[in-house]
């Protein structure tokens, strides 16, 4: 068959040009390269958060909903879907805008202002659900409301997971 | 609800409350969860704050009316001492120059009266807002 010529011609052709090591090593660089495209939210995600962060206590399980910083959230934890407390996971696009409230961390008893961001661009992770909602409001204050998908503004609207960002310690009022 | 309950509440609802949070967290809980920490938003969805894109609305008749009465502000679950330094904070973080020389701050009183008159149609009255300003600059 003609193909058939063809194509067992042209594979000899590519085996005398190229080595196997080079081929590998093309490849190796299409794939790196197709990984740092949905990862580049990941970094960006990633710098949200200043350092120093806050004091963490000694038994910090970020993949568990008793973790201090979530509070309030309402979602599956990003640190259980591949990502991590601050890094939604690898594939998926941080939202920005967010439901924000307070965690009091147990190290120094203050308060902390936690943006629980949506981690947007895949199906549901289902693991580690968590619910804790304190300063949760009815979602007629959508602002206050950790209830609602807050994927909005970014290239797809479906809900991944959620990650707990620190954005610094609450101010008292003067 | 009895009248000294009444009279209570709306004291309450004047005063500060004790260890409540300052106005730049009351910003970062209450507003910046959709109109981002640096005021941007996201425009033709969320209002912007910064980048004078308040200036039309500072200058014109009514406009400070406006900005007390918009749902975000007005149905903020704060007291109106707190919801005034807060809206003056934002104004003085993301549009200090886009206010009149004799735009005066807030006070909790002003920001009681406004928002107990919340807008129907916020879309409508921000044109008729603008529109009024436009009007009186082409007279």
């Amino acid at each position: 068959m003609a193909l058939d010529g063809w194509y067992d011609a042209a594979s000899r052709r590519l085996a005398r040009r190229t080595s196997r090591r080079g081929f590998l090593g093309r490849v190796g660089t299409a794939l790196f390269g197709a990984a740092a495209v949905p990862l580049l939210p990941v970094a960006r995600a990633g710098a949200a958060e200043r350092a120093p962060g806050p004091p963490e206590p000694p038994d910090a399980d970020p993949t568990s909903c008793d973790y201090w910083r979530y509070c309030a959230i309402d979602g599956f934890l990003a640190a259980c879907c591949g990502g991590s407390v601050t890094a939604c996971p690898a594939g998926t696009e941080m939202s920005h805008v967010t439901w924000i409230g307070t965690c009091k961390n147990p190290v120094d008893g203050k308060d902390y202002v936690i943006s629980y961001n949506d981690c947007c661009g895949n199906s549901y992770c289902g693991r580690c659900i968590c619910n804790r909602n304190e300063g949760d409001r009815p979602v007629y204050l959508t602002g206050k409301a950790n209830d609602i998908n807050w994927c909005m503004g970014t290239e797809t609207t479906a809900y991944s997971s959620t990650v707990a960002v620190v954005l610094g310690v609450a101010t008292e009022s003067p | 609800m009895r009248p000294g309950i009444a009279v209570a509440l709306a004291a309450a609802s004047l005063a500060r409350v004790a260890g409540a949070y300052g106005p730049e967290t009351n910003y970062a809980l209450h507003c910046q969860g959709c109109h981002l920490a640096d005021g941007t938003g996201m425009p033709g969805r969320i209002p912007p704050l910064a980048g004078g894109a308040l200036a039309p609305l500072l200058r014109a008749p009514g406009g400070r009316a406006f900005l007390a009465r918009v749902p975000g502000v007005a149905n903020a679950p704060l007291g109106d001492a707190d919801l005034a330094a807060l809206l003056d904070w934002t104004l003085d973080h993301f549009a200090a120059g886009d206010r009149p020389a004799d735009f005066a701050p807030y006070t909790a009183e002003e920001i009681g009266r406004l928002r107990a008159s919340p807008l129907v149609d916020v879309g409508a009255e921000r044109r008729r807002v603008l529109d009024a300003a436009a009007a009186k600059v082409a007279r």
